[in-house]
């Protein structure tokens, strides 16, 4: 299948103390490969610190990796400059979390949903106020919110906005992090919707940034599961949610509480808190936490493995020979 | 009847804003049994946290007040202690934890003198008894190294970390109502889960009851018995998490159910509820939720409902004209058994 | 347990009181409210505003030609005739000031001007920047700072020549630095702002990140810095006249009427006072406009 985006095995550290005293670095993305297909909704799901938000950044490259490669449309992107990348952007626009602190509060709707235009296009103030008062409608807003400001505004308005504004230079994929996370829930359920209309119509590509297993299960067609900085298993939604491989994944889905009382299920309730990223553990990454936890895991890091057509997986219990690779 | 810990009777909290009141919490009225988990949900600005503020009388920091209502607990209008009297049931008998424990915990002191303050005030313990029992706590809350922690800062310790401290903080009393206000929204899935195990397991341990307040369905469904729905500052909506998953009797929790992605539902689309919470100075008239309902009628748009008991089940209320009507689309097929 | 109601109580507040304002309309109006409560800022503000009129209409106002020699009324101290008395030459003490107000505040005033424009300039790129250029800007800034500033200033009109002009350029080089490290400053926060990664996320150039989302955050802080410069920037003139090296004395500037009266300071102190006062009370009310702008811009502050 036609491919937009393939990382392949992306490094990223942050020096975190400078100084007296040794350097010391936050790992925070760790050998991580994927490939997002055109038209489909690639997500990348995990805790708090997974590293999640920071793959998202390499990937349109507002940062730059320590190492591995970043392909964007059969091109290698990872070593251009800001200046080579610009025009780049056209094709990968973001829509961030927190719609309050992404939209300049200063500017008025219809400039802020037009800002990608007045970068990327030739088009006069006219014709921009017109795409401007278009998009506003196709993300349901109503043109005449055009000339407001955005304080005038609930959560899920100002997502409608950001999401307007990153459409409206026509898009090739869309890094959403953490998009409906800030929303309140009925409003959660309007702006998902609106993103696959969207998709549709428009035939976007999403990397599709998430803590929230649910949203990402009802969102997705592939699903990378992080933590810790590392990709612990990639597949398709429907094989990842009926066989989760990695046992944090099945942790993680065994955590997920459902809105059903009549559901009782089997909890896996990881012990202790994740590890700092500073100092992370030796071997597999998860040993600590891992109710599998062999000996080889404390030594070796995992493989990352495709063990069946597209289900990837880096855990030492399906080596090949697995019950063998515990006790040499 | 089981007994009644807590019981709210229409309470109304207002705040100021400039020159004028704007209700936060009108006409609310709710009871919690003895080792009862009561749920309250609804979206923010649902008057949910204000609620359960007003119920602890901490509005005093705020341009807000109780201007109406009873809040009986053990029998005793908390509205109406002296603040004295009050400040003992504060921690003592009603104890609350809060989303963010950082912003609860005092950042200068160790963990060890927080967590000795109450015991040492309210129970009149010794230092050194107070120290062992504050070791005692952190490990019922399963804090591993209970004996060095003590020692810690609030700043040293993991989000889930202070969260246990701050349970254990609440709990050393004994109290006999626990209001968790958001516990867990600002943890991560698996953390989450560990206190959601660790406030079931303290319930059992202690017999208490505990008023959940969260936007959360998920958690409601899981830790639950009552549910009560409050959408712009009213109940909407009261009954056991059973019932009111499995049929709800108010559009608004109707929507909101649907609303939830749920895991291995598999649904193409997700229903939403259209437009947004109005603003609590500008209600509209009749039912606040009829601007967003699909099933408002003329009489929603006029005249406002209170709450009505729904036919066939005790203790179930909607806010709803239609509560008792059998004509919301599906809603036949789902109640025709329960509800006759 | 004791921080519990306020912690709660603040994010109870939070959902039921509306977001702060942001549009232009509204803020200008809370800024107007915050100003106003404070009655010794506004008292400045009525003293500026007075100034600036007595600056522009002067001519009209004056009783006498401020140039015009009088040798009947040498030295004469104050009268009905003439209000604050005459100097050395019998000129009017009254009117020269008038006519001084306009040559002080438009020296002073170009001076910190050219300043804002540069030191925001320098701040901006340094901020946004970072790195080598900013340890440049700001290294340079710091060898401008470790001069006392009248004596850089005496400096530089000494290398330029005495002069308006020089005078002007000597002010504005000792206020530069000043404007760039707080602009620097304000940057380095602004450039923090979510909406500046979204912007660069969006493709923006750095110019149109500096000139569209930075720059209008470190507005309320050149308008402060100016208004708090202007007083001091008034002082260094008037001192540089005042020794010589700014406006030639037959010129109605406040400083070299201060210069030219101190060889009469015992016989006729009142050709010193008057211009004294003026400056005195011309820089107080700016110090005071600054601090009070200052206030009411803080976004800490509560309105």
């Amino acid at each position: 299948m036609d491919k937009l985006v393939e990382v392949k095995g992306l490094k990223k550290s942050f020096l975190i103390q400078k100084g007296l005293g040794a350097k010391r670095y936050l790992q925070a993305v760790n050998d991580i490969s994927f490939t997002i297909r055109r038209g489909e909704t690639f997500s990348l799901v995990g805790e708090s610190g997974c590293g999640k938000s920071t793959t998202g950044r390499l990937v349109n490259r507002l940062l730059t990796p320590d190492s591995g490669e970043i392909w964007f449309e059969g091109k290698d992107i990872t070593k251009l400059s800001e200046r080579a990348m610009r025009p780049l952007r056209k094709h990968m626009q973001m829509v961030f979390q927190d719609p309050y602190a992404s939209l300049n509060p200063r500017m008025k709707v219809k400039d802020l949903v037009a800002e990608p235009l007045i970068i990327h296009t030739k088009l006069s103030a006219r014709e921009r106020d017109m795409m401007a008062a278009k998009l506003l409608e196709e993300v349901g807003l109503g043109s005449q919110h055009a000339e407001r400001y955005v304080h005038e505004f609930s959560g899920g308005q100002r997502q409608r906005i950001g999401i307007a504004r990153a459409l409206s230079v026509k898009p090739k994929l869309i890094i959403a992090d953490e998009p409906v996370s800030a929303l309140d829930v009925s409003i959660q359920s309007q702006v998902i919707n609106l993103l696959q209309d969207l998709q549709e119509e428009h035939g976007l590509a999403y990397l599709f940034i998430s803590h929230d297993l649910s949203v990402v299960e009802h969102i997705s067609d592939r699903i990378g599961v992080m933590y810790l900085g590392s990709l612990v298993e990639t597949a398709d939604k429907d094989t990842l949610y009926e066989r989760p491989l990695h046992p944090y994944s099945q942790a993680l889905l065994s955590a997920v509480p459902v809105p059903d009382p009549n559901v009782k299920r089997e909890r896996i309730i990881l012990s202790g808190d994740l590890p700092s990223p500073v100092n992370p553990p030796s071997g597999c990454r998860f040993h600590t936490r891992c109710p599998s936890c062999m000996e080889i895991c404390k030594q070796r890091v995992p493989e990352f493995r495709e063990v069946e057509p597209g289900h990837y997986v880096a855990c030492h219990l399906y080596d090949e020979g697995a019950q063998a690779g515990g006790k040499s | 009847m089981t007994e009644r810990l807590l019981d709210v009777q229409g309470l109304v909290t207002e705040f100021k804003r400039g020159s004028s009141h704007i209700r936060a919490v009108s006409d609310v009225s709710f009871h919690i049994n003895r080792r009862e988990v009561v749920g309250l949900v609804g979206e923010s600005g649902c008057g949910k946290s204000v609620t359960s503020l007003s119920l602890m009388r901490l509005l005093k920091d705020t341009p807000g007040r109780i201007s109406g209502g009873k809040v009986l607990f053990e029998g005793r209008d908390l509205v109406k202690l002296p603040e004295k009297e009050m400040r003992h049931i504060r921690g003592n008998e009603i104890a609350m934890i809060f989303q963010e424990p950082m912003t609860s915990l005092n950042p200068v002191l160790r963990i060890g003198k927080q967590l000795e303050e109450p015991l040492t005030v309210h129970l009149g313990l010794s230092r050194s008894q107070a120290r062992e029992r504050a070791i005692d706590l952190l490990r019922q809350v399963g804090i591993p190294r209970a004996e060095e922690v003590i020692h810690d800062y609030p700043h040293q310790l993991s989000g889930g970390m202070r969260q246990r401290v701050m349970i254990a903080i609440a709990i050393a009393c004994k109290p006999k109502l626990l209001i968790a206000d958001e516990p867990t929204t600002a943890l991560d899935v698996t953390i989450q889960a560990q206190i959601l195990e660790l406030i079931r397991k303290l319930r059992a341990d202690n017999d208490m009851s505990v008023l959940l307040i969260t936007h959360d369905l998920g958690v409601v469904a899981e830790m639950c018995d009552r549910v009560i729905v409050m959408y712009a500052g009213r109940v909407v909506e009261e009954g056991t998490v059973q019932e009111l998953f499995a049929n709800p009797r108010h559009p608004y929790t109707k929507g909101l159910i649907q609303s939830v992605p749920k895991l291995r539902q598999k649904v193409r689309r997700l229903e939403s509820i259209p437009g947004n919470v109005p603003d609590l100075s500008q209600m509209p008239q009749g039912c606040k939720f009829a601007p967003r309902c699909a099933y408002a009628t003329e009489r929603c748009h006029q005249e406002e409902p209170g709450l009505i008991a729904v036919e066939g089940s005790t203790g179930r209320k909607s806010r709803c004209w239609l509560a008792n009507e059998q004509t919301w689309e599906e809603r036949g097929a789902v109640t025709d058994g329960q509800a006759g | 347990m004791k921080d519990q109601p306020v912690a709660g109580g603040t994010q109870a507040v939070a959902s039921v009181q509306t977001v702060a304002p942001t549009g232009f309309k509204q803020r200008f109006g809370a800024f107007m409210r915050k100003f106003l409560r404070q009655k010794t800022a506004v008292a400045a503000a009525v003293i500026i505003l007075l100034l600036f009129v007595i600056a522009i209409i002067g001519p009209l106002i004056t009783p006498y030609n401020p140039s015009k020699p009088d040798y009947d009324a040498l030295m004469e101290g104050p009268s009905v005739k003439h209000l604050m008395g005459t100097d050395e030459y019998g000129r009017d003490i009254l009117s020269r000031l008038i006519y001084g107000s306009r040559l002080s505040l438009s020296v002073s005033l170009s001076a910190v001007m050219i300043a804002a424009v540069l030191g925001t300039a320098l701040g901006l790129l340094a901020g946004y920047y970072g790195g080598w250029l900013d340890r440049l800007i700001m290294r340079g800034s710091d060898v401008l700072f470790s001069f006392p500033d009248l004596l850089l200033a005496i400096g530089i009109v000494a290398i330029l020549g005495p002069g308006l002009i020089n005078v002007v350029i000597a002010v504005a080089v000792f206020g530069t630095p000043s404007f760039a490290r707080i602009i620097r400053s304000v940057t380095l926060s602004a450039k923090e702002n979510l909406f500046v990664e979204a912007a660069r996320s969006m493709g923006a150039t750095n110019a149109r990140i500096i000139w569209r989302h930075i720059f209008p955050e470190t507005v309320p802080a050149i308008i402060v810095n100016i208004s708090m410069r202007i007083g001091g920037a008034i002082l260094a003139a008037s001192s540089l006249s005042f020794l010589g090296m700014g406006a030639s004395p037959s010129n109605p500037d406040w400083g070299a009427m201060l210069s030219m009266g101190r060889d009469y300071l015992s016989i006729a102190p009142h050709i010193v006072y008057f211009p004294g006062l003026v400056i005195f009370l011309t820089v107080l009310a700016f110090n005071i406009f600054g601090d009070g702008l200052r206030d009411a811009l803080d976004p800490k502050m509560k309105s």
